[in-house]
């Protein structure tokens, strides 16, 4: 086999990489956000609870990475995929890297101020600890989504759409 | 429930009539009042990207009621620095829209309308998750 013509190759149209956009990332956010509300609003027992207990058995943080990762991932080659542009090699290592860093520093943020609310040994406990633990999850998810997103945006506009 | 959907009705009133009735109804007015032809969508009134002041009011607010909460201070802040970005983010797309029709650079207002809006949903959603939870956690420490 031959390799390709030098000529052919050249004559082929070079892909620009992926210009990302907050308003992408934005809107992936606003619609996780508006079904939490409505989980919460139609489940406001239940489902605090599920992820109550997903935190007590290790199991909500790696869903979590898992989740955010996932939804980056799609989010950022659905943007590639509608502006015909070739992802950036340091875009995807931010989005490979920055979901997990966030959602792990976030979890150890949440053990702090678990243990913070048990030492001040106020009444209700258990529901306070719930619902610290509910809102760190929805934070949680929020950052990493949103802030990978913003990372990328900063850094391109920093190098000049080079990545 | 009841009490959960007059909230909602609330926030969406809040989202809706200032921002997108209230400028629209002026309009039409000032058009009936000066007999012009003109007619204007909110899309138009607010396609240089100003519903990125409304968010940063709406994050303001919501940060305002997060640090008067009992939350624990690493939620607060967590909370407040979020929706500050959020809101950040969103007042930008009106500054950046601005500089770039004033400056005669490259201004498309398809994308500051897209983006404005999307910067809204966001810190709007963010805004309403938070106070349902500011919510819950009330009725907790009231028990």
């Amino acid at each position: 086999m031959s390799s390709p013509a030098p000529a052919l190759a050249k004559a082929q149209p070079e892909r620009r990489i992926v210009v990302v956009r907050l308003a992408d990332s934005a809107e992936a956010v606003a619609v996780l956000s508006a079904l939490f509300a409505l989980l919460l609003i139609a489940f406001p027992v239940s489902f605090p609870r599920l992820i109550v207990n997903g935190w007590q058995h290790g199991q909500l943080i790696p869903v979590m990475m898992a989740v955010t990762l996932l939804l980056d991932g799609c989010l950022y080659f659905r943007v590639a995929h509608l502006l015909s542009a070739k992802p950036g090699p340091v875009a995807a290592a931010c989005l490979g890297s920055l979901p997990l860093l966030v959602v792990g520093g976030l979890s150890l943020l949440l053990q702090s101020a678990v243990h913070h609310t048990i030492s001040l040994d106020l009444p209700n406990l258990q529901s306070r600890i719930g619902e610290e633990i509910l809102a760190h999850t929805y934070l949680g998810l929020v950052a990493a989504i949103f802030l990978p997103f913003l990372v990328i945006r900063l850094l391109q506009q920093a190098k000049g759409k080079g990545l | 429930m009841a009490g959960w959907t007059f909230k909602w009705l609330f926030w969406i009133a809040l989202y809706l009539v200032p921002v997108v009735l209230l400028p629209w109804a002026m309009a039409h007015s000032w058009n009936q009042q000066h007999g012009a032809a003109a007619r204007f969508s909110p899309r138009d009134l607010l396609k240089r990207g100003e519903l990125g002041l409304l968010s940063l009011v709406l994050a303001s607010s919501v940060i305002w009621d997060l640090l008067q909460s009992q939350f624990t201070p690493h939620t607060r802040a967590l909370g407040a620095i979020l929706l500050a970005v959020g809101g950040v983010m969103a007042v930008n797309v009106w500054v950046e829209t601005y500089c770039r029709q004033h400056s005669g650079t490259d201004w498309h207002p398809e994308r500051a309308w897209r983006d404005s809006r999307n910067m809204a949903l966001l810190v709007f959603s963010m805004a309403a998750v938070m106070q349902i939870l500011l919510d819950r956690f009330t009725k907790v420490v009231a028990q």
